[in-house]
């Protein structure tokens, strides 16, 4: 009887450790995806330098472009807001730039804008919200009259292709 | 509840008998349900099983066993590897500091925009708590007088961070930025509206002892260049 027990042992005993071996295992593969998954993990912004600073600088760059407008050019900010916007955004800006077609040239209008922060509050590989500070200038030629606004907007960009697009714009 | 489980077993018992005087094709399946809702021993069953692996060839066990043992011992490996990996990880860290940081600044920064005349001190002794070092020292070093000015002043400000995110982190200190709405009632003149005030802070913060305070905080004023 004891023959067979310690038989019995002797070739279970792989077969048991094989099991512990492969709890602990496969716990520690479930443990490294519970912290890879989280919320904070799959978020990029700011850890991921380089989607960071690529984000910035086209939000900074589209931005200051499609809120840029001369009366006398026009069409340099149509040209721009064909390239940067794209969704809800282009077409909130469509009805914007109607009415400030209507008003600029009798007006001789300017409006130049400054992004002076963007800040990435969450990114993926191709898509982000991000928060950012403007500040718009306008000026009136025929009664030199200016007025400088601060503005702080929730933007949200999405990438296709190479290429990013402004699909969203919030006023905040 | 033990009622129901009762009667849900009278209605599968009684199911089985149906199946049984119906058909001849599912009586096997019927015969199934009952062993498994009686616990009469079914003599048919895996008894025999254990004798048949028993008796196969003795060589194939300890080899089988050293596969199964290499195998697990690659999955243990890599498991605590990967699992070492992602605990050690700079960026799921870092990822962890940035979300900290903006919990902390959206707090902080809320609490310094507000301030009820009625009990200025729990206020600024909040303003304490979520501050550090030259801009605490200033906070802590409100005067009596101040104070006071503060009280005759009856408004009741409220801030609320509409948005913020982080624009930069360094190690121990991180820039978060935050558009703020601050409705201010005046007690001083009954009846009148509350005011709405929209501003855009920067906010730096400091990682002290785990927790994230605000070490200076400036308004983004609009640029004149």
């Amino acid at each position: 009887m004891t023959r067979v027990r310690s038989l019995l042992a002797a070739r279970l005993t792989p077969f048991v450790l094989a099991g512990v071996l492969a709890i602990v295992g496969v716990y520690g593969l479930w443990q490294s995806h519970e912290l890879r998954s989280t919320a904070a993990a799959e978020n990029l912004a700011v850890v991921d330098a380089s989607l960071t600073a690529e984000i910035q600088s086209f939000v900074t760059t589209g931005l200051n472009q499609v809120l840029t407008y001369d009366f006398a050019d026009p069409d340099a900010t149509t040209a721009a807001a064909d390239q940067v916007l794209a969704g809800d955004a282009r077409k909130e800006y469509d009805t914007l730039f109607v009415d400030l077609q209507e008003k600029a040239p009798g007006q001789q209008l300017t409006l130049t804008a400054a992004v002076q922060s963007v800040a990435v509050k969450e990114a993926t590989e191709d898509s982000a919200t991000v928060l950012v500070f403007l500040d718009q200038t306008s000026q009136r030629a025929t009664d030199n009259q200016g007025s400088v606004s601060a503005a702080q907007l929730s933007v949200t960009v999405e990438k296709s292709g190479d290429t990013w697009s402004i699909t969203q714009l919030k006023p905040l | 509840m033990r009622q129901q489980i009762q009667t849900a077993g009278e209605i599968a018992a009684v199911k089985t008998e149906e199946e049984d005087e119906t058909s001849s094709l599912t009586s096997t399946e019927a015969s199934t349900d009952a062993s498994e809702a009686d616990p009469a021993p079914d003599t048919s069953l895996p008894s025999g099983a254990g004798t048949g692996d028993a008796g196969s060839p003795d060589g194939k066990r300890p080899v089988l066993g050293l596969i199964a043992l290499i195998a697990a011992a690659v999955i243990a490996v890599v498991g605590s590897w990967w699992w070492w990996q992602a605990a050690h990880d700079d960026q799921l860290a870092a990822a962890q500091d940035r979300d900290s940081a903006l919990i902390a600044a959206t707090d902080g920064v809320e609490t310094i925009n507000s301030l009820d005349y009625r009990d200025p001190d729990a206020d600024l002794a909040a303003w304490e708590d979520v501050t550090t070092g030259q801009f605490q020292d200033g906070i802590a070093g409100i005067t009596d007088s101040q104070r006071q000015l503060l009280v005759d002043e009856q408004k009741i400000a409220t801030a609320e961070v509409v948005d913020a995110a982080v624009l930069s982190i360094d190690g121990d200190e991180a820039t978060v930025v935050a558009a703020v709405e601050i409705t201010v009632v005046d007690d001083a003149v009954p009846g009148r509206e509350p005011t709405l005030k929209r501003n855009r802070f920067s906010a730096q913060m400091k990682l002290v002892e785990g927790e994230w305070k605000i070490s200076d905080l400036k308004q983004v004023a609009v640029s004149l260049s």
